[in-house]
């Protein structure tokens, strides 16, 4: 079989290496400069020229003519070959009459390390050009939900599309975003729901009222002892959504299960109390707060998508109230519900399992029961029991009422989007998809193309189609335009200049603040090309960051940057970590993080507080986290508290529990992940990439052996060493952070934690303060990596070498004022990249 | 400033490729040329001829097996059978073991992806054929000799969005179908007549959307520049392939489901779902509904079901405590009895002269090494059928210069296919001592 031989050759054969290794052009300058290229010279011709030289070439390797600048793809490969030899210690061979110590062994492989990350960064490079981006998923959300003034909470149109790519935790990056079949597929989906939708009500909605009173049963699981107890008389929420049972988690009104019957806003009001809130149990069973009141919550559901007494995908919180404890009262909300939707209660600070409360509690406090029930066993029976008998810490829901859709305006805002004020009429088709296809494309649409819309509602009119549904057919192309899932930038030849014109530019700008299209402002701005001047595009985005639409920035950017989007996705375990589920803490830590990022934009204060701060906002629970629950007044304890820090350690972002958790993997704590994460995401610094082949470290967790002492080991090792004295001793000053970012002293094993550290530089500290006040002495470096991330998040491009002088300027601008949050955003939008292509 | 691509770590076995990987790294790829064998095919529903057609089914887990109870001691044939192999008893002579093999990529969770390519999404631009999985490059060879070219079936719940095991050619993930329920239906539940009508309209109305915004591509392709023009070719080629999908669509369309002598499914735990998805699939492969299947055994594998406190995940970062390990084999056996079943199955239905598995290639393993440490080395694989001389554990060097790349086996399995390729991914020729039987 041919294939065979060739593989025998190419196995043992590596024929390829010397066909590289001479420059025939001349190269670029080499990224290690001179001098390093003399280090890697005499290197190579002190102990390797022997057997890669002129004179011999074993293994087909010469190195006296290798290429000391990356300019082809293969040139990677014989770089990381050698950089793997001598990591590995193969090479020279023992044999081999000079041997390298290992300082020269150290230099060789960091100054060959930045000739491949110098070439890497190269093979990635778009030119320093933005490649023709498409929306992400959150942007088409955003765009669709604004064309058509449509309400996207309980509509999702994408749930079917694969997922974004992403670099560096960034899914706004044009050339690595890509389509593919099945995308476009979705897209032909999604712009039929989304147009139907549009159009789904034809005569206007009557205000309506709906009743509940008695008969509430509510799942399978409850029937029995409900019945039993209570003969159905109320609705009981006992546990907390992130509850793994769902017992009792989620009030559905299932004789309304149905749900609205048009689009629109209802009033919710129910007839409510909190029952047993102080009860005589210990309230360890239930992982609440038995100081904070208890809170009713509304979540939609829809039947069509599952049992309304579980978890659904789409359930965002419409609206919470406190409720009082042993009094009944009506508590009213006013909510979006979609057509198909329904709500269902919840009991936010409920606890985690009321199925193993039943019986511990009986056991437990078997005295508190009636002596003839104390004998009770099996969960159907301890359940009657302990509601019969017990004091069960619950929300009990005597009464609901519905009504709605209140004052909708008619027709409803969708269809005014398509077809403005006036009803549709057949000779208008061509105007209102014009109109249309106008906002959509973000510009004014040519004439080719309302063409080709027009094709496709003939050919609907032929389908036999009537002109009503034609034209719908012609929006619904409108939504698979490449005009419209791309941000176009035209070509402007020749490359040097690159200036955006002035629709590109208000896309680039809504995108950048509000992930969404342009307002109508915007688009009057561009139309007359006024937003092409500096005062009125800085104007602009002064106007758009005051707006509360900026939360999709602030959202959009921490997701990206922070990679705040995958919190949770390594899930805390669930025994060791019983609060972060029983106190909803993950949406606590991501608020933390949001709310102190928008504070600093808000009052336009220094990144510096990023590093460090002496406050942080939290609530109650999260507060708890952070051993200062008593700053949180528990009547208010569900809402977020600009908290005092006391102590130095918390401050800043590397307190905040989100990145602490995020950089962990919710069983354990890794000093190296940390730390990598901190090199890559604060001080933009990302180490290389382990080397091949050199053995991983593979936890032990039951001896005495520390991480610490399991790393020191691994830095032995000259190959490990040259990163591991960068990341490790920023990720041990992160130790005393557990899985979940509360305070330790000591691992779980008993073992002390030791968080000092050298940093490569010579700065040593104790602890993470101690980092922390090295890092604010950095902050120039770290403001460096903050432009360079905004810049790439606003632009959707990697930075390259030739942006540099656009970072520094936005660095000098906002230097001498200690680099304020929205002077570097302001800057940003003026900055030559941001304008440019 | 930017983050450095990850190392190409591959580079060893690239060598032995005698791949150049000279451009186009600048350029889009996406706009190469689809494998011309992608045509549609045999007529739709024609009876399979004598010769039966080879089927694959490639099945993966997220975090791998624990290796000391999965890599037996002895090689060669009649090996004792470790633990975590114990199910696989009676079927020791009808599969492959092999030690010794992997991709040579790292990156622990990040880099399980590249299990049925070799190689990782992020490296795919340096490929010829990207980083296409060996299922979805046999899928290209079908055309419409079948419903549905290929099923990728399984959760994307759990870390970092489950296995993602299916790529195409352009890079994009398979998304897979998420459980027993929604399989049934697409396999057995043909459409009533208003369904038809409806989906005979959408094919009108979204051919007609295709036409135009084709045209739009085109003009707006004029606009822009050169690197813009590629990336608008990745909307090009998807035009182009939905347009396939829609034939396929029309032409099985009027073509009505198999019988599948069962009743509908509902969608209970991926735990106790997981034995239904294996019959399913044997179902779909029986109907000749596909010819090539994949399995991904996600995170969201529930460990409570087995009464384990900790979660999958956290058991497999066991640490070498015995209490993690002795949970965390729980979950692996399991998974292991559930496998041999399916095997069982297949070995049991008639296929032509000889079973079903005789036609069947089975590969069942991860892009997991040991998940403890993270690594993507020394995978945990069986491969199963197909007509290849089983029975034997073969062990290849795990390093040196004579590895031998998991991707040749890829190459076996997709000449065995019928797919003439000589390499695939990293592989450069077919798995050296794998022989037909």
């Amino acid at each position: 079989m041919p294939a065979l031989c060739r593989f025998a050759v190419a196995c043992f054969g590596a024929a390829l290496f010397a066909l590289h290794a001479t420059a025939a052009v001349p190269a670029p300058p080499s990224p290690v400069g001179p001098a390093g290229e003399t280090t890697l010279r005499t290197f190579f011709s002190t102990y390797c020229r022997e057997c890669h030289g002129p004179d011999q070439q074993k293994g087909d390797r010469r190195f006296d003519e290798l290429a000391l600048t990356v300019t082809q793809p293969d040139h990677l490969l014989d770089l990381q070959d050698i950089i793997d030899q001598l990591n590995l210690g193969e090479m020279p061979p023992a044999k081999a009459k000079q041997h390298p110590d290992t300082p020269e062994v150290r230099a060789a492989i960091d100054l060959l390390t930045q000739l491949v990350a110098d070439g890497q960064s190269r093979f990635a490079s778009t030119g320093a050009q933005t490649v023709l981006r498409r929306l992400n998923r959150q942007e088409y959300i955003n765009t669709v939900g604004d064309l058509f003034g449509l309400n996207m909470t309980m509509f999702d149109p994408t749930t079917r599309f694969p997922r974004d790519e992403m670099v560096m935790h960034m899914d706004k990056i044009g050339d690595v975003l890509k389509t593919s079949g099945f995308l476009l597929a979705q897209y032909l989906d999604a712009a039929d729901q989304v147009v139907e939708k549009a159009f789904a009500t034809t005569a206007r909605p009557a205000e309506q009222t709906w009743r509940f009173t008695g008969n509430f049963s509510q799942q399978p699981e409850l029937r029995y002892s409900h019945g039993k107890v209570f003969q159905y008389r109320y609705l009981c929420l006992y546990e907390t959504t992130t509850s793994d049972k769902h017992e009792g988690a989620y009030g559905p009104l299932l004789q309304f299960a149905e749900g609205v019957p048009a689009d629109g806003l209802y009033e919710i009001r129910v007839k409510a109390e909190a029952k047993f809130r102080k009860n005589p149990y210990d309230p360890n069973f239930f992982g609440t707060d038995p100081a904070m009141p208890f809170r009713l919550g509304v979540v939609p559901g829809n039947a069509k998508v599952g049992a309304l007494h579980l978890p659904q995908p789409i359930e965002p919180l419409l609206g919470e109230v406190v409720v009082k404890d042993d009094a009944p009262e009506w508590y009213t909300f006013r909510v979006w519900l979609d057509a198909g939707f329904t709500p269902r209660f919840t009991f936010p600070n409920g606890m985690l399992s009321v199925r193993n409360a039943y019986a511990r509690i009986l056991r437990q406090y078997n005295q508190l029961f009636p002596e003839e029930v104390r004998r009770t066993t099996g969960i159907v029976e301890s359940r009657v029991v302990v509601m019969r008998y017990g004091q069960l810490p619950h929300i009990r829901i005597h009464e609901v009422e519905i009504r709605g859709p209140l004052a909708a305006p008619w027709p409803p805002a969708s269809q005014q989007a398509v077809l403005g004020h006036q009803p549709f009429a057949p000779e208008r088709t061509r105007d209102l998809v014009h109109a249309f296809a106008s906002r959509a494309y973000r510009r004014p649409a040519h004439a080719d193309e309302i063409d080709r819309l027009m094709t496709v509602v003939a050919s609907r009119r032929q389908q036999g189609r009537t002109p009503f549904e034609a034209m719908k057919d012609g929006i619904k192309a409108i939504l698979c335009s490449p005009a419209f899932l791309y941000l176009a930038e035209p070509a402007t030849e020749p490359a040097v200049e690159r200036t955006l014109p002035a629709y590109a530019l208000a896309a680039r700008l809504s995108y950048f603040l509000w992930s969404t299209m342009p307002d109508a402002e915007l688009n009057r701005l561009a139309a007359s090309g006024e937003l092409l001047h500096a005062d009125v595009l800085v104007a602009q985005a002064r106007r758009l960051i005051a707006s509360p639409r900026s939360s999709a920035f602030v959202n959009g950017f921490l997701d990206s940057w922070l990679n705040l989007r995958s919190l949770g996705d390594m899930a805390p375990d669930r025994g060791t970590f019983v609060r972060y589920y029983a106190q909803n803490l993950e949406s606590a830590m991501k608020q933390e993080t949001r709310l102190f990022t928008r504070d600093l934009i808000d009052r336009n204060d220094s990144i510096v507080r990023f590093l460090d701060s002496d406050y942080t906002f939290a609530n109650r629970p999260l507060a708890r986290l952070y051993g200062l629950e008593d700053a949180v007044d528990p009547a208010t304890g569900h809402e977020f508290h600009r908290l005092a820090l006391k102590t130095p350690q918390r401050g800043g972002l590397l307190g905040q529990a989100s990145i602490l958790t995020v950089s962990a993997n919710g069983i354990e704590t890794s000093p190296v992940i940390r730390g990598v994460w901190l090199l890559e995401n604060i001080l933009g610094t990302p180490p290389a990439p382990p080397p091949d082949n050199v053995p991983p470290i593979d936890p032990d967790i039951r001896g005495a052996k520390s991480m610490r002492e399991i790393l020191t080991k691994h830095r032995d090792n000259p190959s490990c060493f040259e990163c591991h004295r960068k990341i490790d001793p920023l990720g041990f000053a992160l130790e005393n952070f557990d899985p979940i970012g509360a305070w330790r002293t000591r691992y779980g094993q008993g073992i002390a934690i030791d968080a000092s550290g050298e940093l490569p530089g010579g700065q040593t500290f104790q602890d993470v303060a101690g980092l922390k006040r090295v890092l604010v002495t950095r902050q120039a470096q770290f403001a460096r990596m903050l432009t360079e991330r905004l810049l790439t998040y606003a632009c959707g491009r990697r930075l390259e070498a030739l942006d540099r002088p656009a970072v520094d300027k936005i660095l000098e601008a906002t230097g001498p004022d200690q680099y304020r949050f929205r002077d570097l955003l302001e800057q940003v939008v003026l900055s030559r990249t941001f304008r440019s292509k | 400033m930017s983050a450095p691509a990850p190392v190409v770590n591959r580079r060893f076995f690239l060598r032995a490729a005698g791949v150049t990987l000279a451009l186009p790294l600048f350029e889009s790829l996406t706009g190469r040329v689809l494998g011309a064998s992608r045509a549609l095919g045999s007529q739709p529903g024609a009876a399979i001829g004598a010769t039966r057609p080879q089927r694959m089914v490639c099945v993966g887990n997220m975090l791998g097996f624990y290796q000391p109870e999965f890599f037996p001691t002895q090689t060669g044939r009649n090996y004792d059978l470790p633990s975590l192999l114990q199910p696989l008893a009676p079927h020791q002579s009808d599969f492959s073991l092999f030690s010794g093999l992997d991709h040579g990529v790292k990156g622990g969770h990040f880099a399980i992806h590249s299990y049925l390519s070799g190689v990782r999404s992020v490296d795919a631009k340096a490929m010829p054929e990207g980083n296409i999985s060996v299922d979805q490059r046999a899928a290209e060879s079908v055309g419409g000799a079948t419903r549905f070219p290929s099923l990728t079936i399984g959760s994307e719940d759990g870390l970092h969005g489950g296995c993602m095991m299916c790529w195409t050619r352009s890079g994009t993930r398979v998304p897979p179908i998420p459980g027993p329920r929604e399989l049934f239906r697409r396999l057995f539940i043909t459409d009533n007549e208003n369904d038809r009508r409806r989906s005979d309209d959408r094919f009108a109305l979204q051919g007609s959307i295709l036409d135009a915004v084709n045209g739009d591509a085109q003009s707006l392709g004029r606009q822009l520049g050169r690197r813009d023009q590629d990336k608008l070719d990745e909307y090009l080629t998807s035009v182009r392939d939905v347009e396939r999908q829609m034939e396929l669509g029309r032409r099985w369309a009027g073509v009505p489901k198999p019988k599948p002598g069962m009743p509908e499914p509902a969608n209970t735990g991926f735990v106790s779902d997981l034995p239904v998805l294996y019959d399913l699939i044997a179902l779909a492969l029986q109907t000749d509904s596909t010819r090539i299947a994949t399995l991904e055994i996600a995170g969201g594998f529930e460990a409570s079901a087995f009464g384990l406190r900790k979660d999958y995940h956290a058991l497999s970062h066991h640490g070498q405590v015995r209490e993690n390990i002795e949970g965390l084999l729980k979950l692996e056996k399991y998974q292991m009895e559930q496998f041999a079943r399916f095997l069982a199955k297949l070995k049991s239905l008639e296929d032509g002269a000889g079973t079903l598995l005789d036609h069947t290639m089975v590969l069942f393993g991860s892009g997991m090494g040991n998940a403890n440490a993270h690594t993507n080395n020394n995978l945990p694989l069986v491969f199963a059928g197909g007509g290849f001389k089983h029975g034997e554990h073969r062990v290849y060097p795990a390093q040196g210069l004579g590895r031998v790349p998991l991707c040749n086996l890829y190459v076996s399995m997709l000449q065995r296919f019928g797919v003439e390729v000589n390499r695939f991914g990293l592989g450069t020729a077919t798995m050296r001592g794998l022989d037909l039987a």
